[in-house]
């Protein structure tokens, strides 16, 4: 049984006047106990809505519109607040993409890992929690880390409040860790120093959904990817799958705009235009406005996921054959 | 710190000479003379010169105004015209009473103000907040007097209930009795000071909270696991109460000078009254003695203040 698997979730926003949009829409993916999976697009494709939907933390305005979100066996979506609250930060917790403001400035910064051990142990003493906490710091490269509890947020530099959303997030070993873009806030060092952690963090078993549009972090680290593009998965497979074949225009569009050593072009390939609003949806294929190989087709129907391959699913019709999945 | 401090001591006295040089020209410059409320019919000139030189009076503006600074840094206010006493003794006799009523009015706000606050924020958008917010609306809205009247009308003179000013029935009770009476008269004068300072916390307290609870940390803290009255409690009310702190702070400073109208509607013996009675009696040694007070109670309050926010917030050093 998988660890966590998407059903045909689709979910959307409601304006003021109660007018839902769709912005998710039958989304299928699984991650297996202890894999990494890599959610890939570009902002506004939806992958942090994907992500904050399984931790059910969405925001006000978003409205769950069908299908299911299970995990370990269990619908997320159908969980009290009671049962959700035992499991975020225990066995299902999360690293934001803003570190320099999702840490609480009141608060030191050994108080706010600590939180995470006396929520879920209450019964844990003072002075384990301090040493688990002092470990956990340590753990994600802070020097010092003794010293450094008594510190607030405003005392430390991006990449190592990062490094303490990281410390906060493993400290209780989830079964599944989600990174929504870890390192987009950080310089392009300290980026390298946090997806070295991060690859640190595969050995301990537990499972990582990792919400990136950075392709060589899914390279380094993932097994499984997942592309989304306007809130479906265009595209779906094994690493090598992607890597090696990629089939929908859109995986094949960011995929050459990655800068290579080899490449002697002056100038790298961009997919021109930008990911609609989720008010400019059409009605067929939603890449279909910026595909270079759109047709007439696409415009009007709704690709399918087919199976086309070896563990590769893909929504282009211009793969129309394959298994319905 | 230390530095902090001095440059902050600087900086008050400073403010605080300003505000008494501004003072003392500007009570002169009101259109009338003391002198000629002070003296009788009876009065030869003699008598009446002998009073001018009492007071200094006879002297030319600068000098009088070299002079009140010269006793004011030896601590001395000079004497009431009024009263003839000293301007000091004066004011510390009316002072406990303004404070009495300041307490008053910061407990209701403190009290009601930031839970009612902090309850429509968590209700944002729902009727109860509408409610709060049309209330909070029409209590920065009303003018105190006409509420203070209505107040005096409602519980005084229709319901008998409550008495209608002074601070005790005279001949003054003793003990208990005293107690029990100052109790009595100070609801109305509280209740009419508190409805700005009330709604002014109500609102600052929401707007901040809703504010708060949109940040970040705020998701991080439900992430972790927090239920909602935790993340209220612990993550999100410290952060929330920052500028509301700041606001009560300066509300403190100010009202210590003493609500005047409030004050003169009830009967209050406090400094507002004072400053009341005063400028009727043109008594300037001694208006300049309140509004002395309230130039030092102000400065000390933003002192406090300051030193209070930077305590709940720790990005903030003093030092620098």
């Amino acid at each position: 049984m998988p660890l966590v698997e998407f059903h045909n979730y689709s979910m959307g926003f409601k304006d003021d006047d109660g007018n839902v949009s769709n912005l998710i829409d039958n989304l299928s993916f699984s991650i297996d106990e202890g894999k990494a999976l890599g959610v890939v697009g570009e902002s506004g494709c939806g992958k942090s809505m994907t992500s904050l939907s399984l931790m059910r933390l969405l925001p006000d305005a978003a409205v769950v519109q069908s299908g299911k979100i299970l995990f370990d066996g269990k619908n997320v979506l159908e969980m009290s607040e009671k049962e959700m609250e035992v499991i975020r930060g225990n066995r299902l917790s999360m690293i934001f993409q803003e570190p320099m403001t999702s840490l609480n400035p009141v608060l030191t910064i050994g108080n706010q890992i600590g939180e995470c051990l006396l929520l879920h142990h209450p019964d844990l003493a003072p002075d384990e929690i301090r040493a688990r906490t002092i470990r956990s710091l340590e753990s994600v490269g802070i020097n010092n880390a003794e010293a450094r509890l008594s510190q607030y947020p405003h005392e430390f530099s991006g990449g190592m409040r990062q490094r303490v959303m990281i410390a906060m997030a493993i400290i209780n070993h989830p079964a599944l860790l989600i990174a929504d873009e870890p390192t987009t806030a950080l310089d392009v060092t300290i980026q390298a120093q946090i997806l070295d952690i991060m690859k640190g963090l595969k050995g301990d078993s537990g499972g990582l959904m990792m919400v990136t549009h950075n392709l060589g972090v899914v390279a380094e680290i993932c097994e499984e990817v997942v592309v989304m593009y306007a809130g479906r998965a265009v595209e779906r497979g094994t690493l090598k799958a992607i890597f090696d074949e990629p089939l929908h225009p859109y995986t094949i569009g960011l995929m050459s705009s990655i800068p290579t050593m080899t490449s002697d072009k002056s100038e790298l390939p961009a997919i021109p235009g930008s990911v609609p609003t989720i008010y400019d949806f059409g009605k067929g294929c939603r890449f279909a406005d910026r595909c270079s190989k759109c047709m007439e087709r696409c415009m009007r129907e709704v690709p399918k996921s087919l199976l086309v391959g070896k563990d590769h699913i893909v929504a282009c019709w211009l793969y129309p054959e394959g298994e319905v999945v | 710190m230390s530095r902090y401090i001095l440059r902050r001591l600087g900086r008050g006295v400073l403010t605080i000479f300003v505000s008494v040089t501004l003072v003392f020209f500007i009570v002169r410059a009101m259109p009338s003379d003391p002198v000629a409320l002070m003296i009788s019919p009876q009065m030869s000139q003699e008598q009446i010169d002998t009073l001018m030189h009492t007071y200094g009076l006879d002297q030319p503006l600068m000098t009088q105004y070299f002079l009140y600074m010269k006793e004011l840094l030896m601590g001395n206010m000079g004497m009431s015209f009024a009263k003839r006493i000293p301007v000091g003794e004066y004011i510390m006799s009316r002072l406990p009473w303004t404070l009495m009523l300041l307490a008053a009015v910061m407990l209701i706000v403190c009290i009601i103000g930031i839970p009612i606050g902090l309850y429509a924020a968590s209700r944002k958008g729902k009727l109860s907040d509408r409610i709060i917010s049309i209330i909070v609306t029409m209590g920065i809205s009303i003018f105190i007097p006409f509420m203070a009247f209505l107040l005096l009308y409602i519980f005084s003179f229709r319901l008998k209930i409550l008495p209608t000013g002074g601070a005790y029935t005279p001949p003054t009770p003793e003990g208990f009795e005293l107690v029990k009476q100052v109790a009595c008269h100070i609801i109305l004068p509280a209740i009419a000071l508190s409805i700005t300072n009330l709604a002014n916390a109500v609102l600052y307290t929401r707007n901040s909270m809703i504010d708060v609870l949109h940040e970040d940390y705020i998701r991080t803290a439900y992430a972790k696991g927090n239920d909602r009255k935790r993340v209220i409690r612990r993550h999100a009310m410290k952060n929330a109460l920052i500028p509301t702190v700041t606001v009560i702070g300066m509300q403190i400073g100010i009202m210590v000078g003493g609500a005047t109208i409030t004050e003169t509607v009830f009967s209050w013996p406090g400094i507002g009254r004072l400053v009341y009675d005063s400028v009727n009696a043109l008594d300037y040694p001694t208006l300049q003695g309140a509004f002395l007070i309230m130039a030092v109670a102000v400065v000390i309050m933003s002192f406090i203040t300051d030193l209070v926010v930077a305590w709940l917030d720790p990005r903030i050093k003093l030092g620098d």
